[in-house]
Parts: structure tokens; C-alpha cells; sequence
């Protein structure tokens, strides 16, 4: 029961195992899953999750939320595709990143200010974003794709530098800066203390709206990250790129154990939860659940979210019992 | 009594608001699209709203408790193939009606034991439902459209009485039923006890948990028949029904006035945010004949709309 | 500051909204395309609506192209081009309503699920709209007429025989679908004719994945389907997201050469595969010219031109074209590649 315990308990130990429990049990019916080559795919479809699901869980943990990201994505890779691909306006790729990445923050900063200036909730702000930035994306496109990044571009999101496309270098500077932003840092230390209660915050004196404007541009920021160094490696940049993608984000922040509430969870979860999601589909390849099987795919992995959901509550019901017992 | 103080106890100022928004919306259409206002045609093409607006009453009720409902797209595509599936097996259409009835009552009520039992938070409770009926709709149905409901069945969707389509008539009588119960029953007020302070509510003896339960349940149901009307309307059944329907239920009962963070709204505002969404959706489509703006547009009046009420309502800081 | 006053201010704040609607709507007023008018006066103005499967993606933007020319050449046409940009049959109904009510004179119908906008079509029909399909088809008694490109049949045959053909017949091993979703009505009826005709070839049909209009899940499964089934000789795309996705996923993985892909999509996103030799044949039809037929049929129906019994129709720069039935054939399928693919730019 002790083992039992604290697999409910600690979240990345119940991930942990699961993750575990899925590769073995794949890997008896199939080895192939576990071939290197296999396993640097898995990285690298998790890159841009992770990236984006670093801001996102900042996002979360204030007690707010943003929805937007899917369609924010879509319309940063129809800007950057404009500005820098050859059939374009044909810009330096040095130019034309720098100010996707730019755009991205001004987009999350924008939300940050319609929820702390506007005092509009987050989740109305990100709705509306949802809708309206991927209309705007397929009225810019005109219904017509666009490719031709540069061939720089390409070769380094595709296959990369060092073994490892961009995407995956990119990802892990980014989850050690926003690990140290939330260990080491002050601000860190007060997305803490807003999320988990905005009275004892605004007593302590803590700008809430600056903390809150930070998160959603550094969300806005990564999302353009994740655009620059993930979309290339497509064969191309069309309207409906990154639809889902909010919804999935989401999943993962919260599988991983952050508090939907704000002011609880850590990014160890956050990074097993992506690896969890990522890794289900593949598994049911190697599986070979065979051709009706693929169309229960997405009964399987709403099934697994449920699952954590569930787990997650009644551990922390235990948790509460038990403080209260002692 | 001074008007000044009528004034002050005046308490329907957002309705108010949107009724002067319709008013200008239709002005605006009819100036420059003279047959927009036609009647025949907006009572004929009301018909793409129905299975939105009932799903928006259960949504109400949810959301001025605190809540949240994800998963009532994904429970249509749930009903939808229990609906075809009962036709395939038995032929008959009264149990297929029934069948999705209670499956969306029983998608339903999962979400209420897993929110009011469990006490996991209904955005995430629904979050994976939502994943998880849409998966269970296509696994069980292989992705296959059951058809072939015959003439009369369509006109539930698409026949008129006295010239009004029928969805109208049930609607209104559940719009009705649904005010009556939320401003007229303890429980219905309970409701917005449980949106302002659920602790306290909890305190105070009002049994939160089998409340809640039986919402969430009430929400399946209506996805149920939302989901009958909505076969009806195409003559198909098949696994993506309603998609998308749960982000444009939230969009008209926000814009209706229904706090986000509960405690606040009813049925008269949600019925005002259905039709203003319906014609401005009506209008930019019949007018500019682009798809892509309907988007733009509603999501900036969802925007618009609760920046506005926030910047002259007259309680400041109220969360 | 009282509560009076605050009231008073919002009415104003309202009140200057809904003047900026109007004024906003008004302004908007000249913008509004008018018809294009011929030289004849006395020529009806005949408004087409054109509806596409979805709007903003690159295959129906060039039947677009191709409706707009016929437009032109016309002189007579006031063309609408609208569809739902998610793809969602349900709106297609709904526009097809919308235009009936608005007076449309033809409707022409790419539909994305015949059944759920064969109501809609009958309606339209019964108010005397003319309603035609084109790019794909409909339950006869709900359209007047189709301009037929291709049907499910030789959709899914051509894709199977031209895999055949560039594997060689005698090639044995396995063969993979990658789909849009699950509950695709056009991609389904294509599988059903393509089952049954790897069945009867050396190929054997591995499995399908559904990963929907969605670039980066297309990418990823083709990568996982390939290092799952290492006798996979061929990988059909058989959506403008899934074939891209596939080929891309093959020239990642290194198996340029020892997987062939195959599918359907428009010329210039399969260009760059075509010429690196990982795809060697697209399959599809001139959809330019698809558009440009359409809006020629449509025309000729409004204005009475459309001889009922003929075998045989004249549209424009395509010239004669063949009349089977209630079908106005635009030709075979195009399999486009290496040598010929340059030459069409859509």
C-alpha cells in the first residue's frame, strides 16, 4: 500500500510509471518502439508542446487560462511564411524570425492587457482570440499555401544541429529558464502566491497585473518560438496548422498536475504529461490495433485524461485526509 | 418613487443594452440589405440556431453556478450514434429519440458524479469528456453516417405551425420553463448562491453536490434533444455531430450577461446573446458572403462585449 | 461619481457604438463588388454560388480561379465563392439556405456530405434555384446536373493502379492509407473502392490512420507507420494535408527510394516530391479548368441555353464536352509527373 500511496501522492511518480508501463507493455509486442530512432521522433513531436506548455503552465498557475495558442500559431506561421518564404515578400530570415517572435509577444501581451486592464476573464479574452485569429489567418492566406522557406530554415528544423532538429535544443532552454524563473526567482515565487490567493498577494503589495501581463507575453513569445523552429519542418504552411493544439496544451498542464485553480504544480509533471500524450498515438501504431482499432484512437486518449483526472483528485482527497488526521 | 431612484433599482441594464445592439444590428442590416428583415426568411433560416439555443439553457444554468459544460458537442456525436445505432438495430424512431435522450442524459451525468462526487473541476471534468464521447461516438460507429430517416422524421426540424417552425415552440416552452424555475424555485436561486460563494452555500444547507449532479445531467439531456432536432434538420446520424457547438454555446450565453465566475445571468439575456450572435452570424454571411469574417466577427463582440460591460458597469472590482 | 451618472454614461458610450456600427456598415456599402456587367445590356445577370467543400484550401482555391475566368469571359455572372472554412457539411446547408433565400440563381455544390445537404438542396430546388454538383456528387433527385470530374470509383482506382504501375506489378509488400478523419464522407468512399482493389493486387493494406486535417499528425504518423512495418513499399495520402504529410515524412525518415508515395493533392505542393523523386505520379484533375466548366454549365442553365437530350456541351476555351446522363464530363484524371507537372500551375 505504501507504493501504492505514493504513486497516487506524487504526480510525476503515478506519470512515471504509467509512461513506463505503456513503452514495456508496447515494446513486448513490438521492439521497434523503443529503437532510437523511435524515440528521437517522440522528442521531437513533444518539442513544441513543451515549449508552448512552459508559458501556458505560468498562465495556469496565476489562475488564469489562454485557449488561444492553437490559432495564435497558425496565424504567426502564415505571417513568418508572408514575410520570409522566397514565393513572398522574400525578407531575411534574420528579419523576418525576430519579428514573428515579436508579433507573438504583442499578441500575448495584448491578452494580458485586455485581462488586467480590461478586467475581461482569461478564458472569454482566449475564447474570443480562438475564433477570431484563425479567421483572420484564413483571410490573410486567400486559400493559398505557402512554401518556399528558406533552405537554412528547413535543414535545421528538419535535421538539425548536433543529431537534434532545433526544436528540441530550443525546448530544452526553455524549460530550464522557465524551471529557474519558477525556483529561483522572485516572480517565480509570487505566481505562487497570486494563483494560490490573490487576497494574501495583494497584502503582501505584489503587482498582480505585471505578473500577469509577463505570463501571457512570455506565453505569446514561446508560441512564437514554437512556430519558428517546428512549422518549417512541414511541408507546408496552410491555414489549419495548430487547430487542436490549444485544447492539447491544456491537457498536458493539467495531467501534469497543475492546479486549474492556480497556485499549485510543477513542471516536472507538466513534461511527463507531454511525453504521455505525445507517446499514446505511436504506441497504438506499434501496437497494430488494426484498421476499426484506429478509429477508437481518440476514445483511447480522452480515456487516458479522464483516467489522470480522476487519479489526481482522489490523491489529493488522501492528501487532505491525511492532514487532517495527523 | 424619484426617477432617480427607479433608475438605481433598475436591474436589467445589460439586456437593455443588447436589445439596443439587436435593434441597431437589424436598422444597420435592413438599411443596406432591404429583404434581410423579410420575415418568411428569418423565420426559415431561424432554423439554424435551435439545437444551439437549447443547449445555451442548460449552459446557463451550469455557468451561473461556477461551472463549465466542454463536452456538449462531443455528447451530440454520442447521441447522434446511439440514435442511429437504435434505428439500425430496431427500426423504430420513437426509441432512437429516446436513446439519445438518455445517453446524453448518462454523458451527462458522468460529468456530474465525476464534479460533484469526485470534485475535480468541471473544465477539466469536461475537457475529458469532451475528448473522450467524441472518441467513443467514432469507435463505436467506425466513422460510418446512418441515414435514411424518412420525410416525416425531417419535420421536426423543418416543418412550421401556424407558420413558426417547430424547434420554436419547444424551445420557447423550455426557455420558459427554465426562467421559471431559475428566478420563481429556492432552487433556482440556489444556483446563484452557489456561483457566488459554493461554501458558503454548502453551509448554509443547500445540498451543492446533488444540484450540480443533476445539472450536469439536465445539460446531457439537452444534448440528447438537441441532438434528435439536429438529425432531423440533415437526415443524418453520424459521430460529428455538433462539433464546435460548446464554443459557440459559451459565446452566446456570456455575451447573454452570464458571469463567467457565476453568481450572475439568466434565461432573458441568454435567448438576447442567441439572437444577437444568430443575426450578426446572419447578416456578415448574407452580406459579405465570407466565411472567414463570421469568426472575426464573433469573436470580437464576444471580446467587445464583456470589455464594454466591465468598463461602465458600476460595481467595480466585483470578483 | 453616482450611479445616475454612470448610467447616463453608458447609454452614451452605447449609443455611440451603434453609431459606429452603422457608420461602419455604411461605409462598407461602396466596397461591396457589383456585378460584372457584359457590353449587352439587355443580358440577364445570372448570380452563381459557388460552394466549395471548404474554403482557404489550396485545391478549391484554384477551381476559384478558374470560375472567376469563366465569370469574366461571360460578362453576365455575379459570382459568389463562399464555403466553410472548417470544412463542416452542416454549414453547407446552411449557406445553401441562406442563398435560396437571398434569390441565388444557381447554386453549384461541392458537397462534403451529400446526405447532410440533400434537404437543403431539395429546398432550394423546390423554389426554383438551379442546383448542381460539381467536384463531387449528389443523390440524383437533389440536383439538376453534375459536372463530373471524377468519380469515387475512378478517384480510388486511379490512385491504386497508378501505385501499381510505378512499383511494377509483380511487387509485393505493404501498403498504408493515411486519411483525413475518421468520419471523412469523400475519403471513406474512396477507401471503400481502394480495399477491394489492393485486395486484388501483390499489395496488402497494412493498416490506416486517421490523423484529420492536421499537418503535423499527418507527418507523424506516416514517420510511425514506416518504422512500424518494415515491408511497406507504398504510403497513399489521400487528402491535400495527409499526401504533403506523407511525402515529407518519407524524405525525413531516409526511405526516399524505398517507400513510394502517392495520392491525391494540387501540382504545386506535390512539386518539390515529384521532382526529388519521392512521389512519382499525383493524380488529380485540371481543377482550374473544373471551376471554369462550372460556371459555364451553370450559366447555360439560368439562360435557358442548356439543351435538354444533348450529348455534347460548348464551354469556352475547353471547348466540347461530353454529356453522359445527367453528367457533364470534364475528361479523365490527370496523373501528373516528373515530365509533365511544370506545365500546370494551380
Amino acid at each position: 500500500m505504501n507504493l501504492l500511496n505514493r504513486l497516487l501522492r506524487e504526480r510525476e511518480y503515478g506519470l512515471t510509471a504509467v509512461i513506463l508501463i505503456i513503452g514495456a507493455s508496447v515494446a513486448f509486442i513490438d521492439t521497434g518502439f523503443l529503437a532510437a530512432g523511435n524515440l528521437k521522433d517522440l522528442i521531437i513531436r513533444c518539442a513544441p508542446t513543451c515549449i508552448v506548455a512552459c508559458g501556458v503552465m505560468l498562465v495556469v498557475l496565476t489562475g488564469e487560462i489562454d485557449i488561444s495558442v492553437g490559432s495564435l500559431m497558425a496565424l504567426l506561421a502564415a505571417l513568418m511564411g508572408m514575410m520570409i518564404s522566397e514565393t513572398r515578400m522574400e525578407l531575411s530570415m534574420w528579419l523576418g524570425i525576430p519579428a514573428t517572435l515579436m508579433l507573438g509577444t504583442l499578441v500575448g501581451a495584448f491578452t494580458g492587457a485586455l485581462v488586467t486592464f480590461g478586467k475581461v476573464p482569461s478564458i472569454i479574452v482566449t475564447l474570443g482570440l480562438l475564433t477570431a485569429l484563425r479567421g483572420l489567418t484564413t483571410l490573410i492566406m486567400g486559400g493559398n499555401n505557402i512554401d518556399g522557406l528558406p533552405d537554412g530554415l528547413g535543414q535545421m528544423t528538419k535535421y538539425g544541429v548536433l543529431g537534434m532538429p532545433i526544436s528540441v535544443w530550443t525546448a530544452i532552454v526553455v524549460i530550464i529558464i522557465t524551471g529557474m524563473i519558477i525556483t529561483q526567482t522572485a516572480l517565480g515565487r509570487r505566481l505562487f502566491a497570486v494563483g494560490g490567493s490573490r487576497y494574501s498577494a495583494k497584502m503582501v503589495g505584489l503587482s498582480e497585473t505585471r505578473l500577469k501581463l509577463f505570463v501571457f507575453a512570455y506565453t505569446g513569445f514561446l508560441t512564437g518560438l514554437a512556430t519558428v523552429v517546428d512549422i518549417p519542418r512541414l511541408p507546408k504552411i496552410e491555414a489549419g496548422i495548430g487547430i487542436g493544439f490549444e485544447l492539447l496544451v491544456i491537457t498536458c498542464v493539467v495531467v501534469g498536475g497543475v492546479s486549474i485553480s492556480g497556485g499549485r504544480g510543477k513542471l516536472r509533471g507538466v513534461l511527463l504529461a507531454v511525453l504521455l500524450m505525445t507517446m499514446i498515438r505511436p504506441a497504438l501504431t506499434f501496437m497494430d490495433v488494426g484498421e476499426s482499432g484506429e478509429k477508437w484512437t481518440r476514445a483511447i486518449q480522452g480515456m487516458f485524461i479522464l483516467l489522470a483526472v480522476i487519479t489526481d483528485s482522489i490523491a489529493q482527497r488522501r492528501r487532505q485526509r491525511r492532514i487532517h488526521d495527523h | 418613487m424619484t426617477i432617480r431612484e427607479r433608475l438605481r433599482k433598475f436591474r436589467w441594464w445589460h439586456e437593455l443594452g443588447l436589445v439596443i445592439l439587436i435593434i441597431s444590428l437589424l436598422v444597420a442590416a435592413g438599411t443596406l440589405m432591404p429583404r434581410f428583415l423579410d420575415i418568411k426568411s428569418q423565420l426559415l433560416l431561424s432554423r439554424h440556431i435551435w439545437e444551439m439555443a437549447i443547449l445555451a439553457l442548460g449552459m446557463t444554468l451550469i455557468i451561473i453556478t461556477g461551472g463549465i459544460d466542454l463536452s456538449v458537442g462531443a455528447a451530440m456525436g454520442l447521441c447522434a450514434v446511439a440514435f442511429g445505432m437504435t434505428f439500425q438495430y430496431t427500426g423504430s424512431l420513437a426509441l432512437s429519440c429516446v436513446a439519445a435522450m438518455l445517453t446524453g442524459g448518462l454523458g451527462g451525468a458522468v460529468n456530474g458524479v465525476l464534479i460533484s462526487k469526485i470534485k475535480v473541476h468541471p473544465l477539466i471534468v469536461t475537457l475529458a469528456t469532451y475528448a473522450a464521447f467524441r472518441g467513443i461516438a467514432e469507435g463505436l460507429s467506425q466513422g460510418v453516417s446512418y441515414s435514411q430517416f424518412g420525410e416525416a422524421f425531417s419535420q421536426i426540424a423543418r416543418g412550421k405551425w401556424f407558420g413558426v417552425p417547430i424547434p420554436a415552440y419547444l424551445f420557447l416552452a423550455l426557455a420558459v420553463g427554465f426562467a421559471v424555475f431559475l428566478s420563481k424555485t429556492p432552487t433556482g436561486r440556489f444556483l446563484y448562491a452557489i456561483g457566488h460563494n459554493e461554501r458558503a452555500a454548502r453551509f448554509s444547507g443547500i445540498r451543492v453536490d446533488r444540484i450540480k449532479f443533476w445539472l450536469y445531467a439536465t445539460s446531457g439531456m439537452l444534448a440528447g434533444l438537441a441532438t434528435v432536432i439536429y438529425i432531423s434538420r440533415f437526415n443524418t446520424a453520424k459521430a460529428d455531430a455538433g462539433t464546435g457547438f460548446e464554443l459557440d454555446v459559451i459565446t452566446a450565453v456570456v455575451v447573454g450577461g452570464t458571469s463567467i465566475f457565476g453568481g450572475r445571468g439568466n434565461i432573458a439575456g441568454t435567448v438576447l446573446g442567441l439572437l444577437l450572435i444568430h443575426e450578426t452570424r446572419l447578416f456578415v454571411g448574407r452580406y459579405w458572403q465570407v466565411d472567414e469574417l463570421k469568426s472575426i466577427i464573433i469573436g470580437a463582440l464576444l471580446i467587445a462585449s464583456i470589455l464594454l460591460y466591465r468598463i461602465l458597469s458600476p460595481k467595480k472590482g466585483r470578483e | 461619481m453616482t450611479i445616475y451618472t454612470l448610467m447616463k454614461r453608458k447609454l452614451l458610450i452605447l449609443t455611440l457604438t451603434v453609431s459606429a456600427i452603422l457608420l461602419g456598415c455604411s461605409g462598407d456599402k461602396e466596397s461591396k463588388p457589383t456585378p460584372i456587367q457584359g457590353g449587352d445590356n439587355t443580358a440577364k445577370t445570372v448570380t452563381v454560388g459557388l460552394l466549395p467543400k471548404i474554403k482557404g484550401i489550396a485545391y478549391f482555391s484554384s477551381c476559384a480561379e478558374g470560375a472567376r475566368e469563366a465569370a469574366a469571359e461571360l460578362g453576365n455572372i455575379e459570382l459568389i465563392y463562399d464555403g466553410p472554412t472548417d470544412g463542416d457539411p452542416k454549414k453547407q446547408a446552411e449557406m445553401i439556405e441562406s442563398w435560396t433565400v437571398d434569390g441565388v440563381d444557381v447554386i453549384a455544390v461541392s458537397p462534403n456530405a451529400p446526405d447532410v445537404v440533400a434537404n437543403a438542396m431539395k429546398e432550394a430546388m423546390a423554389e426554383g434555384v438551379q442546383v448542381i454538383t460539381w467536384d463531387a456528387d449528389a443523390a440524383a433527385d437533389t440536383r439538376s446536373y453534375f459536372v463530373n470530374q471524377a468519380t469515387a470509383q475512378s478517384i480510388g482506382e486511379g490512385m491504386v493502379n497508378v501505385m501499381i504501375d510505378d512499383l511494377g506489378p509483380d511487387t509485393e509488400g505493404d501498403v498504408v492509407i493515411i486519411s483525413s478523419d475518421a468520419t471523412s464522407a469523400n475519403q471513406n468512399s474512396w477507401i471503400d473502392v481502394m480495399k477491394p482493389a489492393i485486395e486484388n493486387s501483390n499489395l496488402n493494406l497494412a493498416t490506416i490512420k486517421y490523423p484529420g486535417e492536421n499537418a503535423s499528425q499527418a507527418l507523424a504518423d506516416s514517420q510511425d507507420v514506416i518504422k512500424k512495418y518494415p515491408n511497406l513499399i507504398g504510403l497513399f495520402g489521400i487528402s491535400s494535408v495527409s499526401f504533403p504529410g506523407a511525402a515529407e515524412a518519407v524524405e525525413q525518415t531516409g526511405h526516399s527510394g524505398k517507400v513510394l508515395v502517392t495520392g491525391l493533392s494540387t501540382p504545386n505542393d506535390m512539386k518539390k516530391f515529384v521532382h526529388s523523386g519521392t512521389v512519382r505520379s499525383v493524380v488529380l484533375w485540371n481543377t482550374v479548368d473544373l471551376g471554369y466548366l462550372t460556371i459555364y454549365v451553370a450559366e447555360a442553365l439560368a439562360t435557358g441555353k442548356f439543351e435538354k437530350g444533348a450529348t455534347t456541351f460548348t464551354a469556352g476555351r475547353l471547348g466540347e464536352k461530353e454529356i453522359v446522363g445527367d453528367n457533364v464530363l470534364l475528361g479523365d484524371i490527370l496523373v501528373f509527373t516528373k515530365d509533365n507537372i511544370d506545365n500546370y500551375d494551380f
